[in-house]
């Protein structure tokens, strides 16, 4: 074990103080709180064993205090609620002691007892995980927070809405910020709409406005045409590779061209391409950033039908909303009908959930075999905004929406749905095995649309069209090799994964490195900008002090037992363990805690704080037989 | 239960203590495969669970006492249903007996 940690307040003898929660009936009104607090006092370590209403509140935190400042018990255990929930608040008042605040287990008789048991099971199962945390908590040994100095600077990767937002708040805040964007222009997907919903604004004015922030603020280094290639480093101290070449892509070049004839120049913006900031280089060239934090904004993909879906690149008069919005900006007409290249367009119909909600055994997988389960969100919205469009300018065009839900869940998007029912926008219902088909029209318009109509008993409508517009979804961005440098990973939908949904909605589990925009889930250009602003808040509160404090649950080598057989360096998922003359080294800033390595080493010469075989061990013991005795000590 | 800050952390010799300390069935709990917040934890627990089985084999105890379960974190009616599952399974197999030679070989 580690030698370097502190002895002094190793007692020889643990003494342990247990403090069951009644959390104002949550779990007294289940549980028999009175006989838990009787068996725990009665186990072998515990010197007292307390109950109170709210522990959470300050007499009954001072119950612990008290306890351990008359030296009465050295070691806590406290049974309530979730830790998720109060581990810390009772880790903070045992630091207020002057013990060591980790000498403490939080064991949960809430969620996992009185939420989901009755009667002497709960009582039993309660008094069951009190003992398991009276045996861990006697094996624990003080651990101390190591804190590494950090670097002033955040890369924000992506220069879409997300990226650039995150970025001028960090910098707002003080700090530097490198930018870096893949392509040559700032404004990512944003840049390829018109009017965004709910009110209006052009998506030009919001990235203009964004991009000339972050040009002129003399804390933002923006690199266009650049890509991270290596990731070394932790929190606070990342290096990063980057690598700036001449654009390449097809469609890149293409817009290079128009910015070669002078129809863009330097800091300007262009329509449905982006805001053009400076020259790409000439040739290929690598630098190395050193950077405190990292924001990944590489937002998503959007989805492109395979050919004949819903007769995409098929018929011709089949297009997807993107293709529509483009249309639109064309012009402010408002003649008596919508008219495409001339072709009067009289009925269109729109089809939701294209690439969307996804069924297996329903819809075709992409080429990796991916099927996208989610709903895209913006797409309802977007679709009726465009249809209000259309049928406030001509009064003439009649827009069916085939759609499974209507989804405008957000702020002002139910009065678009509103709006454009009252205004004679019509809505065929169909169930997900009754997908529509389009085809072949010889009456007057081009297509016609096949739609069962789940709220007519499945009767199969036949919908003529001039025009059939697909809302298509958003899938999670084609980032593969930045998730394999970066050491992130994404959930089965393919977006990038969060620590937790609610608690630490824009962390990943990779201190430092922090989530904004649609690079997570499907999000709109307001919900991107939000969680771009999030994440710009925690990356400046981590660099903000200087220095970070690790949480000590990390593992380390026992070098005198290290056999140099290099399984932890094959084993760690994060590359962390490092091979030195003496034996392997895990550097306690960069790793993450999983206890993998632990598991894997054959000589057992790697140990986890807290989740050592001693440790585990002893809480399975706990469990199975507490150790009640028939003394009674102090309740 | 017993909280492991992944599934990776889970050995033949946790698993195997806790039969020996009167546990009569064990089970592991980790995340979706493909979901692991640390890569492949729950990859690894899957294998060293199947391993741990092997072992029971050899020391005839019937492998089933020690499972593998994937569910997500928030499936609290997936994580009831496993658990009631495995219980009847540990049920049906009744108290484990640990013959001497059986102890002998797990204490090395």
């Amino acid at each position: 074990m580690d030698k370097n940690r502190s002895e002094k307040d190793i007692p020889a003898e643990p003494r342990v103080g247990v403090y069951v929660c009644h959390c104002g009936g949550n779990i007294s009104n289940t549980v028999d709180v009175e006989k838990v607090a009787d068996a725990a006092s009665r186990m072998h370590g515990v010197t007292i064993a307390r109950r109170n209403m709210f522990m959470c509140s300050d007499p009954g935190q001072d119950l612990i205090t008290n306890d351990i400042r008359n030296g009465k018990i050295n070691r806590v255990v406290v049974a309530a609620c979730a830790p998720s929930l109060h581990e810390l608040t009772f880790r903070s008042a045992i630091l207020r002691t002057g013990l060591n605040p980790y000498l403490y287990v939080h064991a949960n008789i809430r969620e996992q007892v009185s939420f989901v048991h009755d009667g002497d099971e709960a009582t039993n199962k309660a008094i069951a995980i009190v003992a398991a945390a009276v045996g861990k908590v006697k094996e624990f040994k003080p651990l101390e927070v190591t804190s590494v100095d950090v670097k002033g600077h955040v890369t924000v990767i992506g220069a879409g809405v997300a990226g650039l937002k995150s970025a001028i708040d960090i910098a707002k805040r003080g700090l530097k910020v490198s930018l870096i964007e893949k392509s040559p222009f700032l404004g990512g997907q944003t840049a390829l709409l018109d009017k965004l919903y709910p009110y209006g604004d052009k998506a030009s004015d919001i990235i203009t406005a964004l991009a000339k922030e972050a040009v002129s603020h003399s804390n933002i280094e923006i690199h266009t045409c650049s890509e991270v290639v290596k990731q070394e480093g932790y929190i606070g101290n990342f290096k990063l590779t980057i690598l700036k070449k001449p654009p390449s892509d097809e469609n890149e070049l293409f817009n290079m061209d128009k910015v070669a004839t002078g129809a863009i120049t330097s800091n300007e913006y262009m329509d449905f391409i982006g805001f053009y900031h400076n020259s790409p280089p000439e040739a290929q060239k690598e630098f190395r950033i050193e950077t405190g934090a990292i924001v990944i904004a590489t937002g998503f993909h959007s989805y492109i039908p395979y050919q004949g879906e819903y007769g995409y690149r098929e018929f011709p008069e089949v297009i997807t909303l993107r293709e529509l919005i483009r249309e639109l900006a064309k012009n402010n007409e408002t003649d008596e009908f919508f008219r495409i290249n001339g072709r009067t367009i009289k009925n269109i119909a729109m089809i939701h959930c294209v690439g969307s909600r996804q069924v297996e055994g329903i819809h075709m997988p992409d080429q990796n075999g991916f099927i996208n389960p989610n709903c895209s969100r913006t797409c309802c919205t977007g679709l009726l905004h465009s249809a209000l469009e259309i049928i406030n300018r001509h009064k003439g065009t009649t827009i069916f929406n085939i759609y499974r839900d209507i989804r405008t869940y957000g702020r002002l998007h139910e009065e678009l749905y509103a709006e454009a029912s009252a205004k004679g926008v019509r809505f065929v219902r169909f169930n997900v095995e009754n997908q529509p088909v389009v085809k072949k029209n010889h009456e007057g318009y081009t297509l016609s649309v096949f739609a069962k109509d789940n709220l007519l008993q499945n009767e199969e409508l036949e919908i003529p069209a001039d025009l059939v517009v697909l809302a298509t979804g958003m899938h999670p961005g084609e980032i593969e090799p930045l998730i394999d440098l970066l050491k992130i990973h994404c959930g089965a939908d393919g977006f990038l994964l969060e620590v937790h949904p609610k608690l630490r909605p824009v962390e990943v589990f990779t201190a430092g490195i922090y989530l904004a925009g649609s690079c997570q889930a499907p999000m709109d250009v307001t919900e991107a900008t939000a969680a771009a602003s999030a994440a710009a808040s925690k990356a400046s509160i981590l660099l903000s002090k200087g220095k970070v404090n690790l949480e000590p649950f990390v593992s380390k080598v026992d070098k005198d037992a290290c056999a140099r057989c290099l399984t932890c360096l094959r084993a760690c998922p994060f590359d962390v363990p490092v091979m030195e003359d003496d034996g392997a080294y895990i550097n306690p800033a960069a790793c993450y805690g999983c206890g993998t390595c632990v598991s894997a080493c054959p000589g057992g010469a790697i140990s986890l704080a807290q989740y050592d075989n001693v440790e585990i061990c002893s809480q399975v013991k706990g469990a199975i037989d507490p150790g009640i005795t028939a003394t009674n000590n102090e309740i | 239960m017993v909280k492991l800050p992944c599934t990776g952390r889970i050995t033949p010799q946790i698993l195997l203590k806790a039969l020996e300390d009167g546990a009569d069935g064990v089970c592991g709990v980790g995340c979706m495969e493909g979901d692991c917040h640390f890569i492949d934890g729950n990859i690894k627990a899957r294998k060293i669970i199947n391993y741990t089985k092997k072992v029971l084999v050899s020391i005839g105890v019937e492998p089933e006492r020690v499972a593998m379960y994937n569910l997500s974190a928030s499936d609290g009616p997936l994580f009831a249903k496993y658990a009631n599952e495995f219980h009847k399974i540990i049920k049906g197999l009744g108290p484990l007996y640990l013959t001497k030679e059986a102890k002998e070989v797990l204490n090395g």
